[in-house]
C-alpha cells in the first residue's frame, strides 16, 4: 500500500530563553502512516504537539530527528518539490490585511505559478465553491472569522494539492459556521480524492470527518485507529440511565446481559453495559418484570472523549503521573 | 531556474510586484515615502547650499548625495517590505509554504522598488534643475543609467540585509528597515568626501559600493575620484555582497524552518 504521508521517529525540541537553555520537547518519536485518499485526524489537547507535527509534515518546520516521506518523496531533502503538491490551511487564518479576498487568492495563485486566464478561472471557481462571492472585493481585515476560514480553505486548494493539511480548521468558529466548514471539507475531499491530515481538539469533528484517528498527547501518539475500533479497544461501556418509580433490585440488574457496573441513587439508576444499543431492550424488560415502573430511559454511548481520557489515564499511570 | 520553468518563475516574481503595488496604492503613507520626505529633505539641503553660496559644482556634489540617498531609501524599503508586510499580517508561513525561492521574493519586490524610486529620481532631478540649476544629465545617458543601476542594486543589498535580520530577529528587526540606510549617510560621502572621515571610517567607506558610485558620478562634475576604476569597484563589491547575501538568506531561512521562527511570526 502506498502511503501519502509516512513519518518515522520524529523528534522536535524547541529551545527558548538565553542561549536556548530552556527546552520544550514538542514531539517525542512520532511514527505515522496515512494512506492515499483518506482523511486522517490527529486529536489532542492544546499543547499536545499537533501544529508542530503538521508543520513538519508540510515542510514549514524541520524536525531534530526522523524521516518524513510525502507522496513517496523525502520531504526533508526535497522541500521545494513537496510544496508544489501539498498545501495547508490553519484555524485563526491570517492573510495580507490590505488585500481583498480576491486579491489574496490571486497573489497566492501566482506563487503557485498560475498565470492569466488559468488563474482567473481557478480563483473564480474557488470563490464560488466556498461561497465567497459576496465578499470577494472586501479587504481581508474587514471580513468575519468564518469568511477568513473559508478564504483559508480556498487558498489551500489553489494548487490542487494531493495532500492537504488542515490545522484546527474550525477553531474559533460558531457552531453553524464550524458545521458548514466541516461539510465543505468533506465534499471537497470526496470530490477531489485528496489525502487530508487534520488536527483538532474537537472529538466530534474528528469522529464525523476522519476515517482514522490518532490521539496525540504531550508529543506522543497514544493510539490510532478508526473511531469504532478505538471505542471497542477501550471498552469503557455505554451508560443506560433509567428514571423509575418503585424498586429496582441489584439481582435484577445483574441478571441483565452485558452489565459491567451500576449505581442506584433515589429514583435514578445508571447501568454501564458493554453495548448500549444491543442490551437496552432486554435490560428494560428485566427491570420491568422485577416490578419497577420505568419512567425515562436515556443512553449515552462511549464517545471519543471517553476513549481519549481512558488512554490518557493509562499513559499517565504508566509514567507515574496524575491525570 | 531552468528555461522550462521561466514562465512559472516570472509569475512568481510578478506576484511580489503585485502584492507591493496593491499595498502601496492603498496606503497614503506610501505617497509620503515617494513625494513628501524625499522632496522635503531635498529642498532643505538644496536651500542650505544656496545659503552657503556654494558654486554649481559644489551644490551638485551635495545634491547628488541627497538624491542618491532618497533613491536608495525608497527602493530598499520595498525590498524590506516584502517580508515586513507578511510579518505585520502574520501571514509569513503562507509565503514560505508556497514553492517559491528567495530569488522570486527579492527580485519581485526590488522591481517595484526600482519603479517607485525611479519616480523619486525623476521628481528630484527636475527640481534640482529648476530650483538649483543642477543638470543631472551632464555626464550623459549611459553614465547616468550605470549610476542609477548601482543605486538600485545597493538598495537591494540593504533590503535583503533587512529581510535577513527579520528572519533572525523577527519583530525586533523591523526598525532596521528605516535605520540601516542611515549608516550610509555617515560613511559613504553623501555630503562630504570620505577623505575627511576619521579612522577607521574611511576603511569602512571603501568596503561600501555606494562610495565608489558617488565618486564615479561626481567625477563628471570636476571632482577627482580617489579610486582608480570606481565603477569596477562599485559593481564588483555589489556582486560579491549579493552572492554572500544569497547564501546568508538561504542559511537564515533554513534556520527559521529549524527553530520555528516562521510559525512563531505567523501567530
Amino acid at each position: 500500500m502506498a502511503f501519502a504521508i509516512e513519518a518515522e521517529g520524529i523528534f522536535k525540541t524547541f529551545r527558548t530563553g538565553w542561549r536556548g537553555k530552556r527546552r520544550t520537547e514538542a514531539l517525542k518519536g512520532i511514527d505515522l502512516r496515512v494512506n492515499a485518499g483518506e482523511i486522517f485526524g490527529i486529536l489532542g489537547p492544546n499543547g499536545a504537539g499537533k501544529t508542530t507535527l503538521l508543520s513538519i509534515l508540510s515542510t514549514l518546520l524541520l524536525p531534530d530527528r526522523g524521516k518524513v516521506h510525502i507522496l513517496g518523496i523525502d520531504a526533508l531533502a526535497n522541500g521545494a518539490r513537496i510544496r508544489e503538491r501539498v498545501n495547508i490551511s490553519s484555524g485563526n487564518a491570517n492573510f495580507l490585511w490590505s488585500l481583498t479576498v480576491k486579491e489574496n487568492l490571486h497573489f497566492y495563485g501566482m506563487l503557485y505559478g498560475l498565470v492569466g486566464r488559468q488563474r482567473e478561472e481557478k480563483v473564480n471557481a474557488l470563490i464560488g465553491l466556498l461561497d465567497l462571492r459576496e465578499h470577494q472585493n472586501v479587504l481581508f481585515d474587514r471580513i468575519s472569522t468564518g469568511m477568513k476560514q473559508r478564504l483559508s480553505l480556498a487558498k489551500c486548494l489553489l494548487n490542487d494539492p494531493e495532500v492537504l493539511f488542515l490545522d484546527e480548521p474550525t477553531v474559533g468558529l460558531d457552531p453553524n459556521a464550524a458545521s458548514r466548514i466541516r461539510e465543505e471539507i468533506r465534499s471537497i475531499q470526496k470530490e477531489r480524492k485528496m489525502t487530508v491530515l487534520l488536527t483538532t481538539h474537537n472529538m466530534r469533528e474528528a469522529e464525523t470527518l476522519c476515517g482514522r484517528i490518532a490521539f496525540l498527547k504531550a508529543g506522543e501518539i497514544l493510539t490510532a485507529g478508526t473511531a469504532q475500533a478505538l471505542k471497542q479497544m477501550v471498552r469503557v461501556g455505554d451508560v443506560v440511565r433509567i428514571e423509575f418509580q418503585g424498586r429496582i433490585s441489584e439481582d435484577d440488574i445483574l441478571r441483565g446481559d452485558g452489565v459491567i457496573n451500576y449505581s442506584i441513587s433515589g429514583n435514578l439508576c445508571e447501568i454501564v453495559v458493554d453495548d448500549g444499543e444491543k442490551r437496552l431492550g432486554s435490560l428494560v424488560a428485566v427491570l420491568s418484570q422485577g416490578g419497577a415502573e420505568i419512567r425515562k430511559v436515556t443512553l449515552r454511548q462511549t464517545d471519543l472523549e471517553d476513549v481519549f481520557i481512558e488512554f490518557a489515564k493509562r499513559t499517565d499511570s504508566d509514567m507515574g503521573l496524575r491525570l | 531556474m531552468s528555461l522550462s520553468n521561466l514562465p512559472n518563475g516570472l509569475i512568481r516574481i510578478w506576484a511580489f510586484v503585485f502584492k507591493n503595488w496593491i499595498i502601496t496604492k492603498r496606503n497614503i503613507f506610501s505617497l509620503f515615502e515617494i513625494a513628501f520626505w524625499p522632496v522635503v529633505g531635498f529642498f532643505s539641503i538644496g536651500l542650505l547650499t544656496t545659503f552657503l553660496e556654494l558654486d554649481v559644482n559644489m551644490s551638485g556634489f551635495i545634491l547628488t548625495g541627497i538624491i542618491s540617498m532618497s533613491v536608495i531609501q525608497v527602493c530598499q524599503i520595498d525590498v524590506a517590505y516584502v517580508l515586513l508586510y507578511d510579518l505585520w499580517s502574520k501571514a509569513l508561513k503562507h509565503t514560505f509554504i508556497a514553492p517559491i525561492g528567495s530569488f522570486h521574493l527579492i527580485s519581485g519586490s526590488w522591481l517595484i522598488g526600482v519603479m517607485r524610486s525611479f519616480v523619486v529620481f525623476l521628481l528630484l532631478s527636475i527640481f534640482s534643475a529648476l530650483a538649483f540649476g543642477f543638470d543631472f544629465l551632464r555626464p550623459g545617458i549611459l553614465p547616468l543609467c550605470l549610476f542609477l543601476l548601482g543605486l538600485f542594486l545597493t538598495a537591494a543589498l540593504i533590503g535583503v540585509s533587512v529581510c535577513i535580520l527579520v528572519l533572525v530577529f523577527g519583530y525586533n528587526a523591523e526598525v532596521a528597515a528605516w535605520s540601516v540606510v542611515s549608516l550610509l549617510y555617515l560613511v559613504c560621502g553623501i555630503y562630504y568626501p570620505v577623505s575627511i572621515l576619521p579612522f577607521p571610517l574611511p576603511v569602512i567607506a571603501r568596503a561600501i559600493p555606494l562610495t565608489y558610485l558617488l565618486e564615479y558620478f561626481r567625477s563628471f562634475y570636476g571632482f577627482k575620484s580617489v579610486s582608480g576604476n570606481c565603477l569596477g569597484w562599485g559593481f564588483g563589491l555589489i556582486g560579491v555582497y549579493l552572492i554572500l547575501e544569497a547564501f546568508l538568506f538561504k542559511i537564515v531561512l533554513h534556520r527559521a524552518r529549524r527553530t520555528g521562527t516562521l510559525l512563531r511570526l505567523s501567530e
